[in-house]
Formats: structure tokens, C-alpha cells, sequence
């Protein structure tokens, strides 16, 4: 037997071993598939109002259960076993070590997997949501995420001495990633600073990339980044698990270990760099810059990728509407919208970022016309900004959340309930990258 | 003409520090096909760091260290297949079966293993689908060496391997290591049992504070620490007697004498005169532990080898 094939026959004998021994412990059971489960019927039971239920959450709930089996899941395994002596067994054999390592990965592959496709086929008979749109996507997307969140997995195991502090460390990735980094709490509702740091961490992407597997809406740019992002993330933290993988819980986690984690964030870092300087962690430009002033070039670095679909949950955007409105309620909103005084200042950018806040009001007054609306405001401002001034102002409320004025209720409307003007100002950017990437041809209307 | 094996052992001034102490000085040590050779030492002696150099998981700092010929550090993975070894700790994951355990090494070994025969050589054939968390401590020592023997090893290295045994399991595996040495294989044994020492090795090589004060046969280990006889006595009346420790109410005696005969004249003479009576007598060989303490200096501690 040649040398690779002695390789290849001890990583599949390992992998093997490793998954047949998985299923047969009852906690890896449970944190591997009862608790995903758990997670699906806990995110359908607040999202099942989605059109189609869920569709819009895959993304996350997928990134949650990679993140927990990947990351969490293979350190505990392999620290278990080398307290117990099993790797310093194996550091005896005549194998080369890559193979043992990459025998249990490969099998932390196959359990995510399973994972995964157990929960696409529950959401799909229990909560009737879509399979992939995208299926090559989608699973380039999952093996990818895996593939980052399992390099993760190796630095901590390197790096723990014991299964607790495997969970403290995980926890320490998990927390921040599920609550700020737009894995737990969708990216679009967070505040413009943990939006900012949410580029710095691999979950961000790792949604992105998912939901791309089953939403139509897709920016090609954007996309390519978060698949670059997680696969420089988890080369960088797969080469440094494997370079410092302890074999015997006799040598504990020192200098070099510490050293290893630090450089794995390190690629963290660079990617959210890369992100904030080609122009995907909004806004760039400083606080009082002149609409006016916006370049083609800082348009340009604009990117669409995290946008929810136009029938989610948040930002809503109905369809081209067709005159005569079906609603007496619509005709007024359009009429009203026409002589609106907030929409009628000299100041062409205070303007838009004012018709803009109010499609973002209804949405969060969670009006029942609230894509409609937002249509509406589009349309108002197609028809009175020329193209370039109205790209300007679009970009301006992306860039400048924080700029200008923004209105905070609107009676005129029947929207009279008093909304937090924090709230709009997050809201607000949304709509505009809608209109600003159906004004660039990025998103074509139906 | 057809030259002599290499010593399946070969370790040249092998010195192992971690920071300022230092765990492993200058040891020397050769296991010869068909020996059986017992590590011998204290808590901290340095034996486990020893047997870890020898097997590479640990990095000697200096020395050289060969196996049946190949140098351990330029040819690891050679080195490694001619040795079997069982280690402390020497657990396996909580859910692998002895039969799937065994499977698994022999493959890796990419040897054919008769796993059957295995199984029953030790005892195992009733937990054959067990799993391990199951099995006794015996029975998972036995399985321990089982896997070490799973690819026909010319040389074993084992870590304390009798430790936790109940009698029968350990003669049946000092049988084992003894079939083992018959077969020409060689064994390396690191042990706290002094009488395992002494019965079942051919050599014992006596480590103390990282160095080895003494590599030969039990016997001769006698000889050369000189251990005497061991005397022990009680009289009628308190009385003293020069050359032997008295208890503090002067009834009970003891004493090491190289030549027993002419001390016990001397003792009884000395009982007569001072009209007292000798009421018991003991007479004990010399033992290894005479001759640690005579080599080392220090008392014998009986208690197992901790982990570093």
C-alpha cells in the first residue's frame, strides 16, 4: 500500500470509528441533533408569519447549528479523548497525525451534515419552507461555513486544557457571534455599530452565504466575499489548530497555543478590514458629509448582499403597482404623499432621507400596508429627484445613517404611533439600498 | 556468519529537563531480545518521563535513543512499529467495544490480526462487544495489552501495567510477559512492585532522582548493595545490644548483618550473659528494598507513580 493510500484508508477508518462512536454517547446526540431541532421549532414559533415561514431565517438558524456542532462540538470530542489518553495511544501509531485529525473532522463533517439536512426536511414538513432555490449554493455555502467553523474548533481544542474550558471558550466565540454579529439577531435590526462589528466575525458571513442558497435576492459581489471570507477564516484557524494540536493533556496550552489563537482572530480582523475598506461595513463616510459630495466611487462600495427579501419580515416592498389602487386607503397615501411638507424643504437629500424614513416608519408601525407604502415613497421619489440627485441622497442615508433629520411619526398617514428615531435611522438605510440597487439595475423589478 | 540482533532497547546519556529540574539525567539502559527488564524508582524518579522519551512523546534533550536499531528521531514511524505500548492513563473512548478497538490498531498497524485469538489470550471474549466504560479495571488493563501485542511487537514498553490488578489477573499477565520473552520478544516494564521486580524481571535498573544508580539482575543487585540478613528479636527483660536498633522499652531488636550466623552467636551469648532469655527470633533474606535503600539512601515508598 502506498503512502497516500495508507493515508486515505487509516482517515476513513478514523472517520468512521469516530461517527459510529458519536451515536452511540447520548450528549453528542443531543447537542448535535435534539438542540438544533429545538432551535427550528423555536425559530418557527416566532417566525412562522414569514411568507414562506422561515425562508428568511435560514440563514441563521443554519449558521447557529453549524457554529455549535463545528465549533463546539469537535473541541469537546477531542479534548475528551485526550483526556482520557486516546490521542497520546495514537500519537504511538505508525500514522501520519493529519490522518487521525482529519479522520475526526471528517466525521464532524458528516454529523453537521446530517444535522443540516435533518433540519431543511422538519422545516419543510412542519413549516412548509422552501427547499434551497439555490441547491449548488447552498451546499457550497454550508461546506464552507463548516468548513471555517471547524478550523475554529481545532484552535480551541488546542487551546483548552479541559471540556469546561471548551465551553467557556466556546461560549466566548458563540455569544458575540449569535447576539452581535448577526447569527442570532438578524443583522438588519442591529444598531450601526454592532453592524460594524458583526463584519469582523465569520457568522455574519456564514448567514449571508446560507440564505443566499434560498433567496432570489443575490448580489454575485457581496456573495464572493463571504465565501472568501469564511474560507480565509477557517484556513488560517485549521493550519494553526493542526500546527499546535496537543496530543497528550500532559502538555498544557502555553505560550505558542495562545499565540495560535491570537493569529487565527487575526484573520478575523483582516477580513472585517477588508469588508470595512472595500466598503461592506456602512457608513464610511464621516458624520456631517454633504450628500452632494457622495462620488460614483463611494456608491460603488455599496453592497446589497444582507438585504432581506422584498415579502420578510422587516422592509417590505410590494410590487410595481398598477393605477387605479386597489385601496381607497393607497390613493390618499399617494395624493398625501405629493404635497407632504417634510418632502417639500428646499434641501433635495433632506428630502429623500425624509420619504425614505417613512416607509421605514411603517414598516416598524408594522402598518398593514407597509410594502405598498414603501412602493409608493419609491415611486414619489423616482418621479420628482432626477436619477443622479436621487442616487446621491439614496447613498447619503446609507453612508450618513446618523446625518440630516428624520421623522419619527407621520399622522398625515395614519401612521401616528411616535417611533424611536434610533429605530428609523436603522430602518431607513435598508429601504434606501432597495431603491438605490433597483436606481443601479442590481435588483431588476419582477 | 550472522551477527547479533541489536539490543531491541538502546538508550545513550538520555537527559530530560523541565525548566530547572532535572527529570531524566544521563540514563543509560539496553533491553536485549528475550529480557525482561523492570524500571525500579520512587515517586518522581523520573521513570514515566523515561519511558516517554523512549517512545518519542516527549523530547529528550539530549542522549540517543534506538529500537531494535532504528534511531528514534530520524526514522519515528519505523522505530514505533516494533514496539507495542501501554501507557498511563491507557483509557479508550467510553463507547469503542474491545473487538472494535482491536480491529482499529491492527488496521492502522495494516496488520491482520487474528482479533479472535487475541480476545480469548486475554480474557476477553465475553466483553468482545462490551463497551469500554463497562469493562472492570482488569479487564481494561488486559485490553490494554492486548492492543500493545495487537501487531506482534518484538519489544513491549509498559507503564506500570499490573497496578489496580487483582492477584489472579496479574499472574496471568506476568505469564504473558514471560511467554512474550520465550517467544525472544524483550519487555520494558516501569513498576512499584517490588516483588513483581524481583521474580519477574531479568534485570531491574534502580532510577533515583532522574539517574540510574544500578542496571543488573536481582541478585546481583543483593550482592552489590551488600543487604544483609535481616534479624529480628524480643527478650524476656529490657536489655541493649551493640549492632542493633532497640524499640524504647529495650524488648524488641533489629538489625542487618551481612554474616547472620556469627551475629546470632553473638546475640545469644550476649542474652546468657546478662541472664536474660531470648523469647522470639526472626531470620528475613534480603530483599530489593534492602537493596534500593542501600543503593539510594532513602526509605522505599510504596505508593504508585502519579502522572507529571
Amino acid at each position: 500500500m502506498s503512502a497516500s493510500a495508507r493515508f486515505g484508508d487509516a482517515l476513513l477508518r478514523q472517520a468512521w470509528l469516530s461517527l459510529r462512536l458519536n451515536f452511540r454517547a447520548p450528549m453528542p446526540v443531543v447537542y448535535g441533533y435534539l438542540l438544533p431541532v429545538v432551535f427550528l421549532f423555536g425559530f418557527g414559533g416566532i417566525f412562522r408569519a414569514g411568507n414562506p415561514p422561515l425562508l428568511a431565517e435560514m440563514g441563521q438558524l443554519l449558521t447557529i447549528t453549524i457554529l455549535g456542532s463545528a465549533a463546539l462540538g469537535l473541541p469537546t470530542a477531542l479534548v475528551a479523548e485526550r483526556e482520557r489518553g486516546v490521542w497520546r495511544r495514537y500519537r504511538l501509531l505508525p500514522v501520519a497525525p493529519a490522518a487521525l485529525v482529519g479522520g475526526v473532522v471528517l466525521a464532524r463533517f458528516a454529523i453537521v451534515a446530517g444535522a443540516v439536512a435533518l433540519q431543511l426536511v422538519l422545516a419543510h414538513l412542519v413549516f412548509g419552507t422552501p427547499w434551497p432555490s439555490q441547491p449548488l449554493v447552498f451546499l457550497v455555502a454550508a461546506l464552507a461555513a463548516t468548513f471555517a467553523f471547524l478550523g475554529l474548533g481545532l484552535v480551541i481544542a488546542a487551546l483548552a486544557d479541559g471540556v469546561p474550558v471548551v465551553q467557556a471558550l466556546g461560549q466566548c466565540l458563540f455569544l458575540p457571534m449569535i447576539l452581535l454579529g448577526g447569527v442570532g439577531v438578524p443583522l438588519a435590526v442591529l444598531p450601526i455599530w454592532a453592524q460594524r462589528l458583526a463584519g469582523f466575525m465569520p457568522g455574519r458571513y456564514a448567514v449571508a452565504a446560507l440564505q443566499s442558497g434560498f433567496t432570489e435576492m443575490r448580489d454575485p459581489v457581496g456573495l464572493g466575499y463571504a465565501f472568501a471570507a469564511l474560507l480565509v477564516v477557517g484556513a488560517a484557524a485549521a493550519a494553526i489548530g493542526l500546527l499546535l494540536f496537543r496530543w497528550d493533556s500532559a502538555f498544557r496550552a502555553g505560550p505558542r497555543q495562545r499565540l495560535g489563537a491570537l493569529l487565527a482572530l487575526a484573520a478575523w480582523v483582516a477580513v472585517g478590514l477588508g469588508a470595512a475598506g472595500t466598503g461592506r461595513l456602512r457608513p464610511l463616510l464621516p458624520p456631517g458629509y454633504a450628500w452632494q459630495e457622495i462620488t460614483d466611487a463611494q456608491i460603488a462600495t455599496i453592497t446589497y448582499e444582507n438585504l432581506p427579501g422584498d415579502n420578510e419580515l422587516v422592509t417590505r416592498l410590494a410590487p410595481p403597482l398598477v393605477q387605479p389602487f386597489a385601496s381607497t386607503r393607497l390613493e390618499s397615501v399617494a395624493a398625501r404623499l405629493a404635497v407632504w411638507a417634510p418632502a417639500q424643504t428646499e434641501n433635495s437629500g433632506e428630502n429623500i432621507r425624509h420619504l425614505v424614513a417613512l416607509a421605514a416608519l411603517a414598516d416598524l408601525a408594522q402598518d398593514p400596508q407597509e410594502g405598498e407604502i414603501a412602493r409608493l415613497v419609491y415611486d414619489r421619489l423616482r418621479a420628482v429627484h432626477p436619477a443622479d440627485e436621487l442616487r446621491r441622497g439614496l447613498a447619503w442615508i446609507i453612508l450618513c445613517p446618523d446625518d440630516g433629520t428624520v421623522v419619527t411619526s407621520a399622522s398625515a398617514f395614519g401612521l401616528r404611533r411616535e417611533i424611536d428615531e434610533n429605530a428609523v435611522r436603522n430602518r431607513a438605510p435598508l429601504y434606501a439600498q432597495k431603491f438605490l440597487a433597483r436606481e443601479l439595475g442590481r435588483i431588476r423589478e419582477p | 556468519m550472522s551477527s547479533a540482533p541489536p539490543p531491541l532497547v538502546s538508550l545513550r546519556a538520555l537527559t530530560k529537563r523541565y525548566g530547572a529540574t532535572l527529570a531524566v539525567d544521563g540514563a543509560s539502559l539496553a533491553v536485549a531480545p528475550g529480557e525482561i527488564v523492570g524500571l525500579l524508582g520512587q515517586n518522581g524518579a523520573g521513570k514515566t518521563t523515561l519511558l516517554e522519551c523512549l517512545l518519542g512523546l516527549r523530547a529528550a534533550d539530549s542522549g540517543e535513543i534506538t529500537l531494535a536499531g532504528l534511531d528514534l528521531r530520524s526514522q519515528p514511524r519505523e522505530a514505533l512499529r516494533v514496539v507495542g505500548a501501554q501507557l498511563q492513563p491507557s483509557a479508550l473512548q467510553d463507547k469503542i467495544t474491545p473487538r472494535e478497538a482491536l480491529r482499529f490498531h491492527a488496521a492502522l498497524y495494516g496488520v491482520a490480526a487474528d482479533v479472535a485469538a487475541l480476545l480469548a489470550r486475554f480474557g476477553l471474549v465475553e466483553k468482545a462487544d462490551a463497551r469500554f466504560d463497562t469493562l472492570s479495571t482488569g479487564q481494561r488493563q488486559r485490553l490494554a495489552l492486548a492492543l500493545a501485542l495487537v501487531h506482534r511487537p518484538t519489544l513491549l514498553v509498559l507503564d506500570e501495567p499490573t497496578t489496580g490488578l487483582d492477584p489472579q489477573t496479574r499472574r496471568a499477565l506476568h505469564q504473558i510477559l514471560r511467554d512474550h520473552r520465550t517467544a525472544g520478544g524483550g519487555v520494558l516494564l516501569s513498576t512499584h512492585d517490588l516483588d513483581e521486580a524481583e521474580r519477574l524481571c531479568d534485570r531491574v535498573a534502580i532510577l533515583h532522582r532522574g539517574r540510574i544508580v544500578a542496571d543488573a539482575a536481582p541478585a546481583a543487585l543483593l550482592i552489590r548493595a551488600s543487604a544483609g540478613t535481616r534479624l529480628r528479636c524480643r527478650t524476656a527483660q529490657p536489655q541493649s545490644f551493640p549492632d542493633f536498633q532497640s524499640s524504647a522499652d529495650g524488648l524488641a531488636h533489629a538489625a542487618v548483618a551481612q554474616e547472620a550466623a556469627r551475629a546470632i552467636a553473638a546475640l545469644t551469648r550476649a542474652v546468657q550473659e546478662a541472664g536474660n532469655t531470648l523469647v522470639e527470633l526472626q531470620l528475613s533474606p534480603p530483599t530489593l528494598e534492602d537493596a534500593f535503600v542501600a543503593l539510594t539512601g532513602d526509605a522505599w515508598d510504596d505508593k504508585p507513580e502519579a502522572a507529571p
